[in-house]
């Protein structure tokens, strides 16, 4: 197995009488890109303001690469590259004057980094003009070339997809991939996307409420048994949600007016369901799946608690 | 990690956004207003007639005011003390109104000291913390491996060069202008300084003369002081406040209530501690009666330092213990 590079070990962070996080534990290893997945207000935003020194835990500690970072800021810093909550740069500077900005804070040897990175998330053409004038997905690559500046261990990235269209996800994403396969970076994602870290990540955890859930590769996670969702388009609907009834591994949802019955059944069953909905003379037009939903893995792991 | 690209940074970020132009832009204008003022006013306040009438005719005019006794108790202690000043000049036959420019730098450095060069340092401070916080900028900041002390003091060395440089340019442009209007020459002059007014009683005592240039380096670094001070105050309530607003709001109230109140409560003896009554240091130094009587330059200097060694002491522990969660 190998090495890891952040270790967070209990963390628990209070507002008040408000307990934002409490007892968050994890390890992020090599080159691994670890999905940190919770819905808006779980306490993912704090957790990360932890990881990167920002706000100091009540308890618990942080290790990056067996650095304690309450103790040994600085070295353990070095190995860290970070984006928190929106890639926040100085706008009336210049992209390239806020790479020469952050390179000046880092050892020597950064600023000749500079022209590498632009080339690396493509912003070499407007690197001279101000971050005013960039769009939100050119910002968040700048970002992540800030981060990169230092040549880090760790990536930590805050909602990266965040306000971006389709297509500054995808270039996100396919970049986060390339850091970790090609340069070996460990990248933290945190995300409230379940379809974004599925896409992006190794490994995952899941933070609702400030606790952490479930960990573990992404692939383990969605395919819980029985967590397979279908979506039939019939007609009659009436009938159809009789014959699936014995079918199905729960029963339909109850009529919400839709095009279609949702039915949660296994992989294996669907073709003996959709017999047996001919059979019965219902019109089948089309059988859909359904990506499991956050909402889903959380009634799961919550045991029906809502999110 | 080296200290100086740091400072390069502080001082590359206040450079570029536009407040920094904008102020020295005021700066500049507001003294070309001022020589014109100055020398339109001149020649309405002689009448043509020779200093040492006009001078005595003011005499006059101050001890027939004085003998009104409608004056409030601190117009009438200024009124006494610039009697005494008048006439220990006209015994010397030193004209006291006399200008050339470089009288007249030295006395804008006087009447800059408390208001003009503050606001500046308050505008250059208010938001030297508190942008980073509105900007979002100060998530990268404190995440690079750098601490935070060495951060806000990278910032505090950039604020004081930002101020040390305005005064500078403040007092080149000041020389420029007034030049063109009353000549260059005349830094070899002498000055009569050191009036000091102990209640009401005009001292001769500490008078003395001195050559005009030596005196302005004095007044000029008084007002420089001055000028750090307020500057100082104003990180500490960027800091503090994290709005640039807010931080602006409270130094500039401050400050006009400095102003006030040695006016309106001049039987407060307890105000001579606040920071903002001290600000107007060079301008007691040369002549003025201090705002509170007693009061002395060496006095005011250690007041205004102990506010700015507090300012930054509670400035620097917050910033370092504090949560960033904007």
């Amino acid at each position: 197995m190998s090495a890891v590079v952040l270790s967070a070990e209990g963390l628990t962070k209070s507002f008040g009488r408000r307990e934002a996080v409490s007892a968050v534990s994890f390890e992020v290893r090599e080159g691994e890109v670890f999905g940190f997945l919770g819905p808006n207000g779980a306490g993912k935003t704090t957790t990360i303001r932890m990881l990167v020194g920002l706000a100091r835990p009540d308890r618990g500690t942080i290790r990056i690469r067996d650095l304690d970072l309450a103790r040994d800021f600085r070295r353990a810093m070095q190995h860290v590259g970070c984006i928190v909550e929106s890639p926040d740069l100085y706008r009336y500077l210049t992209g390239r004057e806020n790479l020469l900005h952050f390179a000046r804070m880092l050892p020597d040897g950064a600023l000749g980094r500079i022209g590498e990175l632009a080339r690396l998330v493509a912003l070499e053409e407007r690197l001279d003009d101000k971050v005013a004038t960039y769009s939100l997905g050119m910002r968040q690559r700048l970002g992540i070339a800030q981060a990169l500046l230092g040549n880090p261990d760790l990536l930590i990235l805050d909602e990266p997809a965040n306000g971006l269209d389709p297509a500054g996800i995808r270039e996100i994403r396919l970049l986060v991939r390339r850091l970790a396969e090609e340069r070996n970076i460990s990248v933290f994602v945190s995300s409230h996307l379940l379809s974004e870290v599925e896409q992006m990540c190794d490994r995952v955890a899941i933070i609702h409420r400030g606790r952490t859930l479930a960990a573990g590769p992404v692939a383990d996670l969605l395919d819980r048994p029985g967590s397979d969702r279908y979506r039939f388009l019939v007609s009659p609907r009436e009938k159809a949600a009789e014959v699936l009834a014995s079918h199905a591994s729960a029963p339909p949802a109850a009529d919400d007016g839709g095009p279609g019955l949702d039915v949660r059944i296994s992989r294996d069953r669907v073709p003996e369901a959709v017999a047996a909905l001919t059979g019965a003379g219902v019109a089948v037009f089309a059988v859909e799946r359904q990506a499991s939903s956050l909402e889903e893995i959380f009634l799961e792991v919550t045991g029906g608690e809502t999110v | 990690m080296k200290f100086f690209p740091l400072v390069e940074n502080e001082v590359l970020k206040l450079l570029r956004r536009r407040r920094f132009r904008v102020a020295w832009l005021i700066l500049t204008v507001f003294l070309g207003i001022i020589v014109y003022g100055t020398a339109q006013g001149r020649e309405r306040f002689r009448g043509g007639k020779p200093w040492r009438v006009e001078t005595q005719e003011r005499v006059a005019r101050l001890q027939t005011w004085l003998r009104s006794g409608r004056m409030m108790a601190s117009s009438e202690r200024w009124a006494r003390f610039e009697i005494s000043r008048l006439q220990y000049h006209l015994d010397r036959n030193v004209d006291p109104e006399a200008i050339s420019g470089p009288l007249f730098v030295r006395g804008f450095a006087n009447s800059a000291s408390y208001l003009l060069l503050p606001l500046l340092a308050i505008v250059f401070a208010a938001d030297i913390v508190s942008s980073e916080f509105s900007q979002g900028t100060i998530k990268l900041l404190l995440t690079r491996p750098v601490g935070r002390v060495r951060v806000l003091a990278s910032k505090l060395a950039a604020l004081m060069l930002a101020i040390t440089l305005t005064v500078l340019f403040g007092a080149a442009v000041a020389y420029a202008i007034a030049g063109m209007a009353f000549g260059y020459s005349g830094w070899e002059a002498p000055l009569l300084t050191g009036f000091r007014a102990g209640g009401s009683v005009f001292d001769p005592a500490a008078i003395r003369a001195i050559a005009l240039w030596k005196d302005a380096a004095l007044v000029f670094g008084l007002a420089w002081f001055a000028a750090l001070v307020v500057g100082a105050m104003a990180f500490l309530c960027s800091v503090l406040l994290r709005s640039t607003a807010a931080a602006m709001g409270t130094m500039v109230a401050a400050l006009v209530a400095g102003t006030i109140l040695p006016r309106v409560a001049s039987s407060w003896e307890a105000q001579k501690y606040l920071f903002v009554t001290n600000l107007p240091l060079p301008d007691y130094y040369s002549g003025s009666p201090p705002p509170i009587p007693g009061m002395t330059v060496p006095f005011s200097v250690a007041v205004l330092a102990a506010w700015a060694a507090a300012a930054l002491l509670v400035a620097f522990t917050v910033f370092a213990r504090r949560d960033v969660l904007a």
